[in-house]
């Protein structure tokens, strides 16, 4: 994910994809692809024209782009939190109790999916990480709204 | 995660805040998996706020407390953070809670303005994102798993 920051510390787009290739992967025989050449054109545009490139958010579209997160996910991130430290404790049944209620309150975060599948044996995570990507009905990487 | 607190080795209580692990000498004795009194004293241990009458205040930012949420010496930590834009959620009987982070907006002023976050560069020079001030910046996030 890319964030661009301007000259006087300001945030001109919050965090998206930020690939610098375009190509497709195929997976399980399910595509998944990057976008990188209009990311690339319009990270050029903002460097020649700053603040007049039509790349840089309105405070509108920037507000919409950055919404308030919900009580759950909040809930989640807290969750999740604990689960790392009990896991670094060493008390993995805590650690997956607070694993498993951050996925459970965030099923479509794959940050915590991934990070407990890591804690794994690496062949386990890739087949889980198969299994739930051949399942999702949304994109992998959200959609450039460049 | 780095300690922070002066407590001996079996603290009270113990609040993952942000990348700190703040370790507390004394809560109040009502505790549940989201409900923690801590000391008004160790108030600004969290992000530098104190207590006042408008509510808990760092600078000239007041974030207003509801009614029920201070008595004596302590403070519902869980009322704080809520108010502050942060969930709580802990194991009363491991004595650990664990408050959400905080977007960029959440007490820092314009939800525009990025935060100074500082990281270690390839040798190891911790890099504050404000010393790219005056130049466009491109911060990358990637991770391998």
């Amino acid at each position: 994910m890319g964030v661009w920051i301007d000259e006087e510390g300001c945030i001109v787009r919050p965090p998206e994809p930020a690939w610098t290739s375009t190509r497709t992967s195929v997976f399980g025989g399910k595509e998944l692809s990057t976008d990188g050449e209009r990311y690339v054109a319009a990270l050029r545009n903002w460097v020649t024209n700053g603040s007049s490139s039509r790349h840089v958010l309105s405070d509108e579209e920037f507000a919409r782009r950055t919404r308030t997160r919900s009580a759950g996910e909040l809930e989640a991130d807290a969750s999740f939190k604990l689960g790392v430290w009990f896991h670094q404790s060493g008390n993995e049944g805590l650690a997956s109790k607070h694993f498993e209620r951050a996925q459970a309150l965030c099923p479509d975060d794959w940050n915590y999916h991934r990070q407990l599948w890591s804690f794994g044996p690496l062949a386990d995570a890739r087949t889980k990480w198969l299994e739930k990507f051949l399942k999702m009905d949304s994109p992998y990487y959200p959609e450039l709204e460049i | 995660m780095q300690q922070s607190g002066s407590s001996p080795a079996s603290p009270a209580a113990t609040v993952l805040y942000d990348d700190r692990a703040v370790t507390l000498d004394r809560i109040g004795p009502d505790v549940t998996a989201g409900e923690l009194w801590i000391e008004a004293r160790d108030l600004p241990r969290f992000d530098g706020f104190e207590l006042k009458p408008e509510g808990a205040c760092r600078g000239d930012v007041c974030v207003p407390l509801p009614a029920g949420s201070v008595r004596q010496d302590q403070l519902n930590f869980a009322a704080f953070a809520a108010a502050a834009g942060r969930a709580v959620v802990g194991e009363p009987a491991e004595r650990i809670w664990s408050a959400s982070r905080l977007l960029p907006s959440g007490t820092t002023g314009s939800p525009r303005r990025a935060p100074d976050i500082t990281v270690p560069d390839r040798l190891g020079r911790r890099v504050h994102l404000a010393g790219f001030r005056g130049r466009k910046a491109l911060v990358v996030t990637w991770a391998s798993w």
